[in-house]
């Protein structure tokens, strides 16, 4: 196999770790500001009495607000990019090494910001049920917020960043470079919508249904008669969102991690498989090729990424079944109260 | 390609997208916020913000593709393969950490028994909850949902790349806004929650796809007003 054959997969395989660290602290970030769908109960418990020291901003939902930093990231890294690399034309990486974490830098500033309003505005509403604004709770919560969040945009820039410039890596294919067809601010959008996506549908589960409830008891879904009655003491004094970042940091933040590292992983390398089957990539260094043998290795590599993506994804559906038989067995009927 | 042509395939491929994604949408269980405490069958978050990351996930994986084939069919055969697998993971991710995290069995609060593996639900379920994690039935379910959808999203990147002739990142941002578009219009009929082609609410989809037509066509014809009045035709 060519030698560039193999640095491209294994780029891949640094796209799906960049994929692995961004989420966790996607996930992470979230329950430290408390955002996405556990919010609710954090914005319910003042109501029902429960006034809390837990921050709350819910500034949208969490592919939405992630996809407005990535994008900004990658916008403001793109420009850098176009200004600064013709002047070193023989290494642009250099400039990458400025252009992205400045990018990142105005993004996490952007995010500051919306965590502010977002949380003061939200808690001020509930003067009415007697709710404080607590100043130590805001100001020691901006700093969490904002470094997890520049990791996560880091990361999800970076990814951006590799695959639109892959072509430089696959020089062989000067007629046909493997650069994503979107440009960096899109896939830095595009990646933002999915880290936000998975973050809110999986890590959630571990600080809505156990750490927000932990007083409740383990091993059911949380009933609705105690929604709004979240956990407020901590394990010494009372509890704020920094040691529920901790626990978290144990198992959700991980697993969501793994589940869009995976994600990117199988899309990946599905794709590449399914261009090295077709015979898409064996012609490397060949510049010159017929039209006709492109389209047939371009048809050929596309039909072997869709059964390869087709195999994962009976082999999910099997691995769900194998592991919800696996539970009833293991668990068995509920037998509480 | 004339411009009566390219109006009638653009509009046609538009249209036919966003029922694919009225109706995907339809299929993939959705919890929202309950689901996040474990209180309803699904995924934690909400309706268009899953749809919309598992479909845009097969946009990526589509518009690589559609830079090496010129086939409609396996570009938004890829698309759907994407989108199916980013469902997939999420959906048995989410059963680990209820199952690891929280000590929840997936059960699906609105059947007795699961309509495909014939497995009993009633006695797993937490009282006062709507059911929890994602059973089997849900699972398929949202599996067979994600591919309709993300075929839906690839089928319009395609057509708005190719017949309509927009620039690769133009088509890409117009094919997720016409998706959303009529993601919204689905999630609006779910109201909130749905475990699968096996819950109620599904029955409602005849609505979702009557209001998905008409969005979608004047989408498309939007499009081909763009595309023509841009001289891109």
């Amino acid at each position: 196999m060519p030698i560039e054959v193999v640095l491209l997969f294994a780029w891949m395989l640094v796209i799906a770790f960049l994929a692995f660290i961004a989420c966790t602290f996607e996930d992470l970030e979230s329950d430290t500001g408390s955002q996405s769908n556990p919010n609710s109960q954090v914005q319910l418990a003042a109501q029902v009495g429960q006034v809390n020291r837990f921050f709350n901003k819910a500034i949208s939902g969490e592919p939405l607000s992630n996809a407005m930093y990535s994008a900004t990231a990658g916008t403001v890294a793109w420009v850098l990019l176009q200004k600064f690399e013709p002047l070193v034309p023989d290494a642009k990486w250099k400039v990458a090494i400025l252009a992205i974490p400045l990018g990142v830098l105005a993004a996490a500033m952007v995010h500051v910001i919306f965590a502010t309003t977002a949380h003061c505005g939200r808690t001020a509403a509930q003067k009415r049920f007697e709710q404080p604004i607590y100043l130590d709770v805001l100001y020691g919560h901006l700093l969490p917020i904002a470094t997890h969040g520049f990791m996560t945009t880091f990361c999800i820039t970076s990814i951006a960043y590799i695959q639109s410039n892959i072509g430089y890596l696959a020089f062989g294919l000067e007629n046909h470079p493997l650069n994503h067809p979107f440009a960096l601010p899109l896939l830095c959008f595009i990646w933002g919508i999915t880290v936000g996506s998975i973050g809110s549908s999986t890590g959630d589960i571990h600080y809505g249904t156990e750490r927000e409830f932990q007083d409740r008891p383990f091993g059911e879904g949380k009933r609705v008669v105690y929604h709004g009655k979240i956990t407020r003491y901590a394990d010494c004094g009372i509890r704020t969102q920094r040691d529920i970042v901790g626990f978290c940091a144990k198992f959700g933040g991980p697993c969501t991690g793994l589940t869009f590292g995976l994600i990117i992983l199988f899309e990946n390398y599905r794709t590449l498989v399914g261009m090295r089957l077709g015979g898409f990539l064996s012609a490397l260094p060949a510049i010159t090729r017929p039209e006709e043998m492109f389209i047939l290795a371009g048809d050929l590599a596309a039909i072997w990424g869709i059964v390869v993506g087709l195999l994962i994804g009976i082999a999910l559906t099997a691995g769900n079944m194998v592991l919800v038989k696996w539970l009833r067995k293991r668990y068995g009927p509920f037998v509480g109260v | 390609m004339e411009p009566i042509t390219a109006l009638l395939v653009v509009v046609i491929c538009v249209i036919l997208g966003g029922e694919f994604a009225s109706i995907g949408v339809h299929l993939i269980p959705v919890g929202g916020a309950p689901a996040a405490m474990g209180t309803a069958t699904g995924i934690a978050t909400g309706t268009i913000q899953l749809m919309l990351g598992a479909a845009v996930v097969g946009l990526f994986t589509a518009s690589s593709v559609a830079t090496f084939t010129n086939s409609i069919l396996l570009v938004s055969l890829s698309g759907a393969v994407g989108a199916m697998m980013m469902m997939g993971v999420v959906m048995l991710m989410a059963n680990i950490i209820y199952a690891f995290g929280a000590g929840v069995v997936p059960v699906s609060g609105r059947v007795a028994v699961d309509p495909i593996t014939r497995e009993s639900q009633t006695e797993y379920k937490t009282p006062q909850t709507d059911g929890h994690g994602v059973p089997n039935v849900s699972y398929i379910s949202g599996m067979v949902g994600a591919l309709i959808g993300g075929a839906g999203g690839a089928l319009m990147y395609f057509a708005l790349l190719n017949y309509a002739n927009f620039p690769a990142g133009v088509a890409g941002i117009a094919a997720i806004s016409i998706f959303v578009a009529n993601a919204i219009i689905a999630a609006y009929n779910i109201g909130g929650t749905i475990e699968g082609f096996h819950d109620p609410k599904f029955k409602r989809i005849h609505k979702a796809i009557f209001s998905s037509f008409f969005v979608s066509l004047f989408c498309g014809v939007l499009v081909w007003l763009t595309a023509n009045l841009g001289g891109l035709l």
